[in-house]
């Protein structure tokens, strides 16, 4: 699918308000400001497997990752995925429970109120970023439960190639928290039907602006 | 077990984070001292709990294993009309705000739930107690 340069300005303007609202969140549950970089998207189309995400995940994607997901289905159907390296969400997960401790910083065990943790702030964040795009474009989504899992970046490459979905929307996004920066991905996953329709609802905003 | 003081406010919380019911709760016991707090981790314990306790207020996230919150409102509505909730979501989309306020729920606030909201929140239960003296 060609997208043109416009739609793509719209769609990542969509991200970058949802992504920002998330960030404003997050800075409530941790009193901390969070600074955040501009969000840039990229949508990929699967063609028989020969898509290589490793090309367009970021470079510090790699080791373990903490991916927390959650799927929607309605107007839209896919699966969003907010991808972070586990190092740096064990500092997130700390600001996040008060934890000051040194020793912890590193602790790469993860307890059961660890993931929750973490289930909660990637639903938040997820919904803000979905919820955004379904508010403007007026699509409403119906999201599961969200998940949350640890991988090691070669079992989520297969584990996002094993999706059905045939498209999907690369969002990088960085924060800055107390000058350390946590950069990640969301990786929105959609049937081709889903993006289509994303396409169309883009296609209304576009002409509404060229008259 | 030690018998609760009837001007106790009885409030249930259900959300299946953890984390969630503790910022919940946090915020409530400081702007609410006379709050007797109490917890379910899903819709299902959740309508056992309330059937149980019969809380003055319900505070419900929406997105939740079992019986989900908008399930959990319309039971407990079914059973007393009058129930007294407040919907605690990360749902910021409209038509579900839109949908969820129709049962007449008493707020409906996203998340995280904050000292600012637990503020507004409470003052509308502390005006809501005023009323039904």
């Amino acid at each position: 699918m060609c997208v043109n340069d416009f739609k793509y300005d719209i769609l990542n303007e969509l991200f970058n308000v949802g992504v920002g609202k998330a960030a404003s969140l997050l800075s409530e549950i941790i009193s901390k400001t969070i600074l955040l970089n501009i969000p840039q998207i990229k949508i990929l189309n699967r063609k028989d497997h020969e898509l290589n995400l490793e090309d367009y995940l970021p470079k510090v994607l790699d080791g373990t990752l903490m991916v927390s997901s959650i799927s929607f289905k309605e107007r839209l159907t896919g699966k969003a995925n907010l991808i972070f390296p586990a190092k740096e969400m064990r500092t997130f997960i700390n600001l996040c429970l008060n934890k000051t401790d040194d020793n912890i910083s590193d602790d790469m065990n993860f307890t059961d109120i660890d993931f929750d943790v973490i289930k909660e702030i990637g639903n938040i964040i997820l919904n803000c970023i979905l919820g955004e795009i379904g508010n403007h474009l007026d699509m409403k989504l119906d999201y599961t439960l969200p998940e949350v899992q640890v991988f090691d970046r070669i079992d989520f490459d297969k584990d996002i190639k094993r999706d059905e979905c045939k498209s999907i929307i690369i969002l990088y996004i960085t924060f800055v928290i107390d000058g350390t920066e946590i950069r990640g991905a969301v990786l929105v996953d959609l049937t081709l039907n889903s993006l289509n329709e994303l396409m169309k609802n883009l296609n209304l905003i576009e002409d509404e602006f060229n008259g | 077990m030690k018998e609760k003081a009837n001007n106790m406010i009885k409030i249930l919380i259900v959300d299946d984070s953890l984390f969630s019911q503790k910022t919940t709760a946090g915020f409530l016991k400081k702007y609410l001292k006379d709050a007797d707090i109490s917890f379910a981790n899903d819709g299902q314990a959740g309508f056992l709990k309330y059937q149980e306790m019969k809380p003055n207020y319900v505070f419900v996230d929406l997105l939740m294993p079992k019986i989900n919150g908008k399930e959990l409102i319309l039971l407990i509505k079914e059973q007393d009309s009058n129930a007294k909730i407040f919907v605690v979501s990360a749902d910021v989309q409209k038509n579900v705000k839109d949908e969820i306020e129709s049962y007449h729920i008493m707020s409906f606030v996203n998340k995280p739930f904050s000292d600012e909201k637990a503020q507004s929140i409470c003052q509308m239960i502390k005006d809501d107690q005023n009323v039904c003296k």
